[in-house]
């Protein structure tokens, strides 16, 4: 066989496992398992951005016991871990690493919005060295209101996450 | 409200007054424990040492800088204070140095109090005040690649700033 | 294995490296320290701040005095009474507005509280975790819920209280709040004798801290560091014996104060202080005069200069507000510990090994966001 068909080939067999992997994950038991697999295992990158970060040190503590749902605070590295907890107000200077954070982290990453500072500017939105507007550096997907949330508030976010995670797509990020 | 101003206050003026009677402008005791000199700022570094040497105000405990546009001066505050001088352990001693809008400079105190270092570095990125011989002068707190001016004088207003 | 003595100065060589300990890091806020590094040892370090910082004295500016309390509580939000009491000493100063005897003894209390809090957080982040010792960091928050919970009785809210406007506090202690306290404190009081034996006897942590990061009595003068730091260096100086505040002058209380300037000093240091912030609440609970709590005080301040200091957990709070006759301010200037002490930074972190770093920071319980304002 010559190279161009052999290139073809291959390419036509990767494509077709490809569709039957898709298929078979997509639904029934494995999307299931995958799923279930992902939402136990929720590990947070720290990154303590500024006042909520007491309160996100609070949910981490035994009152709340975030382990008993797989919130485990030992990532060795950014590589590791899936949930992004934006915490408190996002300056000028930090987002741009944040972005970079954001972008190591491997797919599945999930971020919630903590705090009102996250959210929308919150105290702070007049000032002339924060972002107001999160979201424009990347999609978030749990939004929590407060000035610092309560961790009952973090808590009940992060099993609103879970909630979403066990319903979606196994390839949606 | 009765405020009693002890001798001590009295005497730190009256010192610096003897030492340097031409240096000074003007001597202001706000309240007890607090006293304000305003001082000639071409010589900073003469005053500055002699009250560290021989009044034992030993260390600073920072540096502000207030913009008056209407009177085109910005005002550079130093307060220090003592540790080691029981008499004086209370007091705390404002400096004050009037310096033109529009090129603020004077120079700087690192090698007299130490821990002027970064209370210089984010008076310059603030108020724009340069301080000659500081040996690492460069922004503090502000965005990497910030060009915009000096944020904290009075006529820099940012649009979103102050509305609801 | 860390030496007592610290190894000799070395020039910098071709090996040397740039190591950014950059802004993302777990446990402490954003701040990066550039570190020149050869092989095991930091040759030198430049601290780049900045990255939290919110603009608050622009901010201020912009707000009247009562709404400005919220604001500037927020840069230390684990000790924000004494930002909040901070601010406001100057201008019930410039106002003229005195605070009945009662309110004093209630923010008393409740800034030892908030003393201890914070105390409890730095220990189970900054000397807990960053020395790898996590069993310290679940205990130190368990407890400390339990003193979020009273301040929440107290009032009415977990952090960020905005409890002391000018003129006194917000709210009188609730009924049964002395008793719960008393109940409190004597748990707690149990506790520390577990948390010495658990952390501060562990020979590891004492083999980790011990001479490391020594900071002499005249090098702290002349830096200008302040609160526990200074403390552990042999100076003994502490605001509410120097210019008393609040119910100080009436309360009797030692001041904990150490020689030897190494981490574990500055360790020591904080033990102490909790404990005698367990004795100065009892003593203002049992001598609580009766009354009323609170004067009410102007909207505007008259022009004029005024300058507050209170003693927080990490240093020394001075604050100057410049009035205009109007109900801004003019200029609201803030100093604090963490800004203060970090010229300590790298002046302590010098020719020292890697792993003696985090525990250099740690000790001198820098927290970003109240720097950076």
């Amino acid at each position: 066989m010559s190279q161009e068909t052999l290139q073809d080939f291959m390419g036509a067999w990767i494509g077709k496992m490809s569709e039957i992997v898709q298929a078979v994950t997509g639904s029934g038991p494995i999307k299931y398992l995958i799923n279930w697999s992902r939402m136990y295992a929720l590990w947070p990158v720290h990154i303590t951005t500024a006042c909520c970060s007491a309160e996100f040190g609070a949910m981490m503590g035994p009152r709340l016991d975030p382990e008993r749902f797989g919130l485990q605070a030992v990532a060795g590295g950014l590589r590791q871990c899936d949930l992004l907890i934006v915490e408190g107000t996002v300056t000028k200077k930090m987002a741009k690493r944040l972005k970079i954070v954001y972008e190591q982290m491997a797919k599945p990453r999930y971020v919630i919005a903590m705090g009102d500072c996250a959210c929308s500017g919150g105290l702070f939105h007049d000032s002339y060295s924060i972002v107001n507007d999160v979201d424009k550096l990347f999609p978030i997907d749990v939004y929590v209101p407060g000035c610092p949330p309560r961790p009952e508030a973090l808590l009940n976010a992060v099993v609103k996450l879970r909630e979403k995670i066990r319903r979606e797509e196994v390839f949606a990020q | 409200m009765t405020q009693t101003i002890s001798a001590r206050e009295e005497t730190v003026i009256n010192k610096t007054k003897s030492q340097f009677p031409q240096y000074i402008k003007e001597t202001r005791i706000d309240s007890e424990r607090r006293v304000t000199i305003t001082f000639d700022e071409d010589h900073l570094q003469e005053i500055a040492s002699w009250m560290r040497d021989d009044l034992g105000f030993d260390h600073l405990i920072g540096i502000a800088g207030v913009d008056y546009p209407t009177q085109k001066k910005i005002e550079c505050l130093y307060l220090v204070a003592s540790f080691s001088k029981p008499e004086f352990q209370d007091i705390i001693l404002t400096l004050k140095a009037e310096l033109a809008r529009d090129n603020p400079s004077i120079s700087s105190i690192t090698s007299i109090w130490q821990s002027a270092h970064f209370h210089e570095r984010e008076a310059f990125e603030m108020f724009g005040i340069k301080f000659e011989g500081h040996p690492d002068l460069r922004k503090l707190l502000t965005l990497d690649n910030w060009e915009g001016p000096p944020p904290m004088l009075k006529d820099i207003k940012f649009p979103e700033m102050g509305q609801r | 294995m860390t030496t007592t003595t610290q190894p000799p100065l070395k020039e910098t060589s071709q090996s040397t490296m740039d190591v950014s300990v950059g802004p993302q890091h777990p446990g402490s806020g954003h701040v990066r320290l550039l570190m020149r590094v050869d092989g095991d040892y930091i040759v030198s370090i430049d601290p780049d701040i900045g990255y939290v910082h919110r603009g608050c004295e622009k901010i201020a500016e912009y707000r009247n005095y009562v709404s400005n309390i919220p604001h500037l509580e927020r840069p230390c939000i684990i000790d924000a009474i004494h930002l909040n009491w901070a601010y406001v000493l100057p201008v019930e100063k410039l106002q003229g507005v005195t605070v009945p005897p009662r309110g004093k003894y209630i923010a008393t209390i409740a800034a030892e509280m908030n003393r201890i809090m914070s105390h409890l957080y730095w220990l189970a982040i900054n000397a807990g975790v960053f020395s790898g010792h996590t069993t310290i960091f679940m205990w130190a928050f368990g407890d400390r819920d339990l003193f979020i919970e009273l301040a929440e009785w107290l009032t009415g809210a977990r952090l960020t209280y905005s409890f002391l406007p000018p003129g006194g506090p917000r709210r009188d202690l609730p009924f049964g709040f002395e008793q719960k306290l008393t109940k409190l404190l004597d748990y707690f009081e149990k506790r520390l004798i577990e948390y010495d034996r658990v952390f501060f006897s562990n020979p590891l942590v004492v083999a980790r801290a011990k001479g490391i990061g020594v900071l002499k009595k005249e090098d702290a003068i002349k830096l200008g560091v302040t609160g526990p730091v200074l403390r552990a260096s042999g100076v003994e100086y502490d605001v509410r014996k120097v210019e008393p505040y609040g119910a100080y002058s009436d309360l009797d209380f030692r001041i904990p104060t150490f020689n030897a300037g190494d981490s574990y000093a500055r360790f020591i240091v904080r033990l102490e202080e909790m404990k005698q912030s367990i004795n100065i609440i009892r003593q203002a609970l049992s001598k609580m005069p009766k009354g009323s709590i609170a004067r009410k005080a102007p909207l505007v301040a008259p022009e004029g200069e005024a300058i507050g200091r209170v003693e927080s957990s990490r240093g020394e709070i001075t604050v100057m507000i410049i009035g205009d006759n109007s109900d801004k301010p003019y200029r609201v200037k803030i100093m604090n510990g963490s800004f203060r002490n970090l010229i300590a930074l790298p002046y302590l972190i010098r020719n020292v090994h890697i792993a003696d770093m985090p525990i250099i920071y740690g000790s001198l319980d820098y927290w970003p966001v109240e720097a950076d304002r």
